[in-house]
């Protein structure tokens, strides 16, 4: 009985764990003010704006990447979206580079207000929001998690 | 004064002095600090001879649970004066070649990136021997307990003082990125219980790198020329000149050229690392080292398995003294592997818990990365690791 127990409980924890992992991600939109004069990034450049790699916009202008570290489901969905990585993943991604001296993380978001005046107030800069999160004060410049094209977190 | 020291001369007063200056200008300087540490216990199966993490370190793991090896604090600050400009200094405490927890500034850089392909960064900088060894003291950013030390173990050098200029650029779909580097060691390494002074040693060295989609590539080559020989004058006294000419490693280089390889695709990252180790003298020995390494990330556990070799050949000498010079030579051989399997709970955020395994085999004439052998040491050997990993 205690072996049967044990056996449960084992699997209960590796059901657990698969279901963590699999949890579908929602929709994101990488979005920029629409005075930027951008309408269009791709995927790779994101990817490369977002992890420090190479922070520069098609028009030759320095990129500045906002997170919105303040809403967690947000935020893990789009890296999950982008890059198919964790929370921790990022984080420890982020040690890494900030401990030897490179680039640094995304700017931070307290909230969509502080992002969309982040977004109006400094040049080339690039975030993140929900669909329902739209306005004209904001231009989708990439769509993850919509069905289109091949994402690694779907 | 040396080619690396007069550069330094030159640009980092100049780079200092913009940077003292930018206040002035501009209105919000932007300061953060942060930190890292590592509180790690490990033991070994047997204390026949104790492994070291790396050869900056006097004595190593035993067969007592321990936290000496791998526990250490950092700090750091970054000071932003403007977009382009940023200083940055940190503080490592870890256990060090003299036995104490004295901490060392480690970082100390000036740097100044006019655009978003190049960069400039002159003063204290980590060494970038190979992939990853600039961020080999901060756990929480790998998940092994340690970087693997048949790998990593025989680089007693963590920074230098000087400079770096790096390019990117996008190339054929992908990045392109570039660097040089060069500078003076202001380093110590434990060396018996005497120290070997690499205070004033150049390393010049350079790296290409180029990501594409999931695939991160790097080679690199750096050149040590050492200021100073071993604390073994005496010893070479001894012999004739001719002999202990070919042993003095002062004003000769070693080289050291790797590959690295990272594929990071959604759970699963894979690590391979190779290097190659020249000497111009017949102390230290030439060198293949290598690992590969797997990580699968299952929710919040991520655990790993891996294999490391290190295997190296005594130089032929020109006038060797049999009995003499091949005991001296010896001294300096490796010639084992190291399988390790573990695994990473990321239990909250910015904490990491670790286990560990790791199942050293090899020959019981390898003894380089290794302190106090004892006639029992027989080349194999088990350590166990557990380590709690966090950043602030």
């Amino acid at each position: 009985m205690e072996r049967r127990t044990g056996a449960h409980l084992l699997l209960a924890i590796v059901l657990a764990i698969g279901v963590g992992a699999a949890r579908a991600a929602e929709p994101v939109l990488v979005v920029m003010d629409p005075a930027s004069g951008l309408d269009r990034l791709t995927r790779e450049q994101v990817i490369n704006i977002f992890l420090g790699r190479f922070r520069r916009l098609p028009n030759a202008q320095a990129a500045v990447p906002i997170d919105r570290s303040r809403d967690e489901a947000l935020m893990t969905d789009f890296y999950r979206l982008l890059v198919d990585k964790s929370p921790a993943e990022i984080r420890a991604y982020w040690a890494r580079l900030v401990f030897s001296g490179k680039t640094e993380p995304p700017q931070k978001a307290h909230d969509l207000d502080d992002m969309i005046e982040r977004l109006a107030n400094t040049p080339g800069a690039v975030a993140y929001i929900r669909p329902d999160e739209l306005s004209e004060r904001l231009r989708v410049v990439l769509g993850l998690g919509l069905g289109l094209g091949p994402e690694p977190g779907r | 004064m040396s080619i690396a020291s007069r550069t330094r001369v030159l640009v980092t007063p100049g780079l200092l002095c913009a940077a003292l200056l930018m206040p002035l200008q501009t209105a919000a300087v932007d300061l953060s600090l942060h930190g890292f540490g590592t509180l790690a216990a490990s033991r070994s199966s047997d204390g026949s001879a104790e492994p070291v993490r790396d050869l900056s370190q006097p004595s190593g793991i035993t067969d007592a649970w321990s936290l000496t090896s791998d526990s250490l604090i950092g700090l750091q600050g970054n000071l932003r004066f403007s977009p382009t400009l940023e200083a940055v200094v940190q503080g490592i405490s870890r256990y060090r070649y003299d036995g104490t927890y004295t901490p060392e500034i480690t970082w100390a850089f000036v740097g100044f990136s006019p655009d978003p392909v190049w960069t400039l960064r002159a003063g204290r900088l980590g060494t970038e021997f190979y992939m990853l060894s600039d961020s080999r003291w901060v756990g929480y950013s790998f998940n092994t307990v340690r970087p693997p030390s048949d790998y990593y173990g025989t680089l007693p050098f963590n920074y230098v003082d000087g400079m770096d200029l790096a390019v990117t650029h996008p190339f054929a779909g992908g990045l392109l990125k570039g660097k040089l580097f060069g500078g003076e060691s202001r380093e110590q390494s434990p060396f018996g219980d005497l120290r070997f002074d690499l205070d004033g040693s150049l390393l010049l060295g350079g790296y290409v790198e180029y990501y594409l989609g999931d695939l991160q590539a790097r080679i690199v080559h750096v050149g040590v020329r050492f200021a100073n020989d071993l604390p073994l004058d005496a010893f070479y006294r001894t012999l004739p000149a001719a002999t202990a000419n070919e042993l003095r490693v002062a004003d000769r280089w070693s080289q050291f050229s790797s590959l690295g390889i990272v594929h990071d695709r959604g759970p699963l990252q894979t690590q391979f690392m190779l290097s190659r180790t020249h000497n111009d003298h017949g102390t230290f020995q030439d060198t293949w080292a290598g690992y590969l390494a797997l990580n699968y990330r299952i929710g919040d556990w991520t655990p790993f398995i891996g294999l490391s070799m290190v295997k190296s050949e005594a130089k032929d000498l020109k006038h060797p003294i049999p009995g003499v010079t091949d005991l001296y030579q010896a001294d300096f051989h490796s010639d084992h592997r190291t399988l390790l399997i573990g695994t990473r709970w990321d239990f909250r955020p910015n904490m990491a818990l670790k286990a560990q395994v790791d199942l050293i085999r090899g020959s019981p004439d390898s003894i380089f990365l290794f302190r106090q052998e004892t006639p029992d040491w027989d080349g194999s050997m088990n350590l166990f690791t557990l380590s709690l990993d966090v950043v602030f």
